[in-house]
Parts: structure tokens; C-alpha cells; sequence
């Protein structure tokens, strides 16, 4: 549905201002908390402080978890104890993927370097959560259920499949450096060359590069209204999963993103192993799979919104705005490979599985 | 109009570098009581370590261990993990950092000697037993050790009860221990004008390190 109503879009534009600014604060509050942790009294790095938003969701974080292993243990013998496993798994997923992590990262920069619609971002968080899950569940079942492996066997197999989806990114991120630099490079030499209105570069870009508004059930005016959730009010179709890029696009940053098991998943799975109630591992591992795909397709919505409304002002100006788009575009897809560069490298550490 | 788009971009670009903070969130909870070894002749020897992991991360550890009483591991079984345990601690310096006087003190500690895993089967949790020799025996006034993972894939929290242990220690020897959280400072201690001019006032309550002090005047 359309937003006809200027009152509706005023308070639209309100409400995504306040999130951005919120994102804003929660920025700094990580650039100071990061700041602070290179402060340390033995000159080494220091351990994130507990101040701020960063410390605040570590510590949510931390009691959720903690929580999970008393809920699967009562749950051997109270039934209600599942509400209350499934209720904290769901926490645990959104305080876990609004905590530090690279997923939202890649998929945020991913959708933001390309022209994607918010709804096909919440499909490839919620794919890739599901994937998650999957791997987890799968590793933990044939690992320790068939074979019996040992935690340090999982915690080597947990690494390849790391070092896979981190080349993933990288390989992701490259595409994306490539296809993006040469519409931007276009656009550049198409700035230079006519001076002519502003719009004929930016069909010329758009046709240089695949597009997501080109869906036929799109029949907005508007390419702005179609990037952004309030533009339709209609259900996820599976359409909007595979998207003008074909399934393969889409497929690539799932399996990037999704692959690598979550360490917090294994250890409850392998914990509800323990205790005779796998399948309570099972259910807990996909609600938090459901909680973190909520956040990250959260994120991901206000980063195509941001990107909507870049666009839409940057339609108004003449010659220049195309190319700050195009620029936009590669700057994101320069942030996936050197995310996928510096976690391969292990500049970034993403999680560790234990001390094996 | 250029302001607002300025906004945007400054807050595109604050999303993704929320996004982008790819540190760690702990996965695994230690909790240790700390044990100084002294020679006869007063100075410090090595640290003992007793660290006990939290029950998901033990049931994790003991995966795929075979034992002879079902649900129960003797010392004898948990060899070969404790082994695994301690080689690998030696690429995270065993997360114990140690300062003289003052000084930092690099590549301290020697391999682990007294190694050994203990599980407690009503609470379902191992832990870990270790001693860190010093390279050379240590004699300061003033040593401060702290225990924590730069990178808080694990957290360590000092036992609520008796901490840190002193072993025949001189007399005048006093161990305090500073937690995370803690405003905990001795007064003389903050009056010291070398310890103010250290850095180690600069993070004050603002870190999760676990900070051991002790002062032999």
C-alpha cells in the first residue's frame, strides 16, 4: 500500500530519522568503547569496557545465555521450562546479532552496494539465519551423534568451514568491487563527457549494472517507495528471495554470511546432547536463529531505507548525484572484502569455539 | 537540502560501521581462584591457576571422552584434554599478564608444569589446574597480575570466595584483588604518586580485567 497520507510520511521520515540517529549514537558508542580499548595498563588490548550500549548488550547477551543451560536442564523434568527455553533462545538471538558480529555487516553492505529492495534484505537475513542453524545443527548431529568427535575435532571443523566463508566474502566482495567500479567508472566518463541533465547518466548507470526495482509487481512512480518497507505492505514472496539477479546473487551472500555455525548454537546443541534433550538444542537453536535474523534484517531495512533516501535526494541534483551513488555503492562493496580479507587474515576475530 | 543529505550519508555510514564492530562476546565463563607459589628466599616462583569453566562450555569439553563410570571422569581420563588444554592456552599467553614494579613483564612465564583437569560431576563442571613457572624466579615490591582474554571470547571472574591465595609468603606479603566493576582502589594505593601517573588509572572501572596486586614493602 502506498503511502498517500502526508501525515503517514511525515511520521515515516520522523521515525527513520530517530533510527538513524540511534544507529548514529550506537556508532560512536562503539568507536569510543574501541577507542578505549587500545588504553590498557599493560599496553596490550584491553578487554571492551562495560559502558554504553556495547556493554549494555553484553551483558543482556551473557545473562541469556546463561539462562540456557538451567532451562534445558528443568526442562528434563518441567515441561513449562520449554516456553522459557524457546522465550530466552529468541533473546538471545537478537541481543546476539545486535552484539558484534560481521553477518549484518556483510548483508547491510551487500544491500546498500547493490540497488536491493528492504524486502529482499529481509529475506537474505532471515536465509541466512536459517542457514546458521542448519549448519549447526547438522555439524553438532553427525559430529558428536554419529561420529562421537571430539570438542577439539568440532572445533577444527568449525576453522575450514570458517576459512570457506570468509573466502566466500572476500570472493563476494570482489564481484561487487568489480561490477560496481565499472558502473561507477561509467558513470564517471559519462559525467565528463556530456554535461547533459542528470538523469540520462542515471538510466545509463542503471542499465549498466542488474537492478532491483524492475519487478513487475513494482508499479510505484516512485523508486524510493519500492526500496523501503512502508512503500508495500504485502507478504515476502519468494520472488523478492531471488531477485532480478537470480537466485545464484542472493544464494552467494547466504552461503557467505550463513555458513559459518554460530559457537553459541554448537555448545547449546552439544549441551542439550549431554543432557539427553537434543532435540530442545534443536528447537533453541533455530529460535535464535529467528531472533538474529529479527535484528539483522532490522539493520539491513535501514540501511536500504538510508540508501533510498541518498537516492532520492541525490535524483534532484544535476550531474554530480549519480556519481555519489555510484561512489556510495562502491565504497559498501569495498567494506565486504576488506571484512572478508581482514577475518581471513584474523585482524577481526569473529568467535572462537572454547580454547582448543 | 545538502545538510540533510549529509545527514544521510553520516548516518549510512554509522550503520555500517555499527555493523561493522565485529569484536566478541564471551561464549565461555571461567571462574578462577589464583594461588602465588614463594621460594624460601621470598621471591615469587610461578602463579597456580584453578580455573573452572562454566557447564555448557564443560559439557562441550568432555564431548566425545570416554569414561568408565558413565557421567564421571577421573583425572586419569581427562589427561589427554587437559593436555589439548594447556597447548593450546600457550598461544593466548595463558591469558596472564604479569608487572613488575611497574614493568611490564614480556614472555614471562614458562611452559605448565602440575597439570591436570578435575570434573565435578553434581555441579557438572571441569576445571582446570595449572602452574605457570616465572622464567626467573620473581622478587618485587610490587607485582600485578592480571588474568583476562583480550579478545572476551572467554570471561574470567575472580571466585566469590578467597581469590588469591598466597604460599609461604613473607610475612609483610598482602595480596588485593581488583574486579571488574570495582571501584575497588586502596587508598594508599591511589595516593602513590608512581601508580597515578601509570596508566592503570585510566581504565579504572571501565574493563573486565581481573587484576591481582601484591605488595611486599
Amino acid at each position: 500500500m502506498p503511502v498517500t497520507d502526508g501525515g503517514a510520511a511525515r511520521l515515516i521520515r520522523r521515525l527513520s530519522t530517530a533510527a538513524l540517529l540511534a544507529m548514529l549514537v550506537l556508532a560512536a558508542a562503539g568507536a569510543l568503547a574501541s577507542a578505549c580499548a587500545q588504553i590498557g595498563p599493560l599496553g596490550g588490548p584491553r578487554p571492551p569496557p562495560v559502558g554504553g550500549i556495547a556493554g549494555w548488550l553484553l551483558t543482556q547477551q551473557a545473562l541469556f545465555y546463561r539462562a540456557l543451560s538451567g532451562l534445558i536442564r528443568a526442562a528434563k523434568t518441567d515441561g513449562s521450562a520449554y516456553w522459557g527455553l524457546i522465550g530466552i533462545s529468541f533473546a538471545y538471538g537478537v541481543f546476539h546479532a545486535a552484539g558484534p558480529g560481521h553477518g549484518k555487516a556483510v548483508i547491510s553492505s551487500y544491500l546498500v552496494a547493490n540497488e536491493e529492495t528492504w524486502r529482499r534484505g529481509v529475506a537474505l537475513s532471515f536465509a541466512a539465519a536459517l542457514l546458521q542453524a542448519t549448519t549447526a545443527v547438522v555439524l553438532v548431529a553427525v559430529a558428536a551423534l554419529i561420529i562421537g568427535a571430539t570438542a577439539k575435532m568440532m572445533g577444527d571443523t568449525v576453522r575450514v568451514i570458517e576459512i570457506v566463508s570468509y573466502s566466500l566474502i572476500v570472493l563476494l566482495g570482489a564481484r561487487l568491487v568489480w561490477v560496481k567500479g565499472r558502473s561507477f567508472l561509467h558513470a564517471l566518463s559519462a559525467a565528463r563527457s556530456e554535461p547533459a541533465p542528470a538523469c540520462s547518466h542515471h538510466t545509463h548507470s542503471h542499465e549498466s549494472h542488474d537492478h532491483a526495482h524492475r519487478h513487475d509487481h513494482h508499479r510505484d512512480e516512485d523508486d524510493e517507495e519500492s526500496a523501503l518497507p512502508w512503500g508495500h505492505a504485502h507478504a515476502l514472496e519468494p520472488e523478492d528471495l531471488a531477485g532480478p539477479g537470480g537466485w545464484h546473487r542472493g544464494l552467494s551472500a547466504i552461503i557467505a554470511v550463513g555458513l559459518r555455525p554460530c559457537s553459541g548454537a554448537i555448545l547449546v546443541l552439544v549441551f542439550a546432547l549431554a543432557q539427553g534433550l537434543f532435540w530442545a538444542g534443536i528447537a533453541s537453536t533455530f529460535v535464535m536463529g529467528l531472533g538474529t535474523a529479527a535484528t539483522v534484517a532490522a539493520i539491513a531495512t535501514l540501511a536500504v531505507g538510508a540508501k533510498a533516501a541518498a537516492k532520492r535526494f541525490v535524483a534532484t541534483r544535476a550531474g554530480y548525484g549519480a556519481l555519489v551513488l555510484r561512489g556510495l555503492e562502491v565504497g559498501a562493496a569495498l567494506l565486504v572484502m576488506a571484512l572478508g580479507v581482514l577475518l581471513l587474515t584474523g585482524y577481526l576475530a569473529s568467535e572462537r569455539l572454547g580454547m582448543f | 537540502m545538502l545538510q540533510r543529505f549529509i545527514f544521510l550519508i553520516a548516518g549510512l555510514a554509522g550503520v555500517l560501521a555499527a555493523a561493522g564492530r565485529a569484536e566478541a562476546h564471551p561464549h565461555v565463563w571461567v571462574t578462577m581462584t589464583e594461588e602465588l607459589l614463594y621460594a624460601p628466599d621470598g621471591s615469587i616462583t610461578g602463579v597456580r591457576h584453578s580455573w573452572t569453566f562454566d557447564d555448557m562450555y564443560s559439557a562441550f569439553a568432555l564431548q566425545g571422552l570416554d569414561s568408565k563410570t558413565p557421567g564421571a571422569f577421573t583425572r586419569d581420563e581427562l589427561k589427554p584434554l587437559a593436555q589439548v588444554n594447556v597447548e593450546s592456552l600457550k598461544e593466548y599467553a595463558y591469558f596472564t599478564y604479569a608487572k613488575i614494579d611497574g614493568k611490564r613483564l614480556k614472555d614471562a612465564f614458562a611452559d605448565p608444569i602440575d597439570y591436570f583437569l578435575d570434573y565435578d560431576a553434581k555441579q557438572t563442571v571441569l576445571t582446570l589446574h595449572f602452574t605457570l613457572p616465572f622464567k626467573t624466579p620473581v622478587k618485587a615490591k610490587a607485582l600485578e597480575l592480571e588474568v583476562y582474554d583480550p579478545e572476551f571470547f572467554i570471561d574470567f571472574g575472580f571466585a566469590a570466595q578467597d581469590p588469591v591465595r598466597l604460599t609461604s609468603a613473607p610475612a609483610a606479603c598482602a595480596a588485593s584483588v581488583e574486579k571488574p566493576h570495582d571501584d575497588f582502589f586502596p587508598a594508599t594505593l591511589r595516593l602513590n604518586k608512581a601508580f597515578a601517573s601509570s596508566e592503570a588509572n585510566i581504565g579504572m572501572g571501565a574493563s573486565f580485567a581481573n587484576r591481582i596486586w601484591v605488595k611486599c614493602p
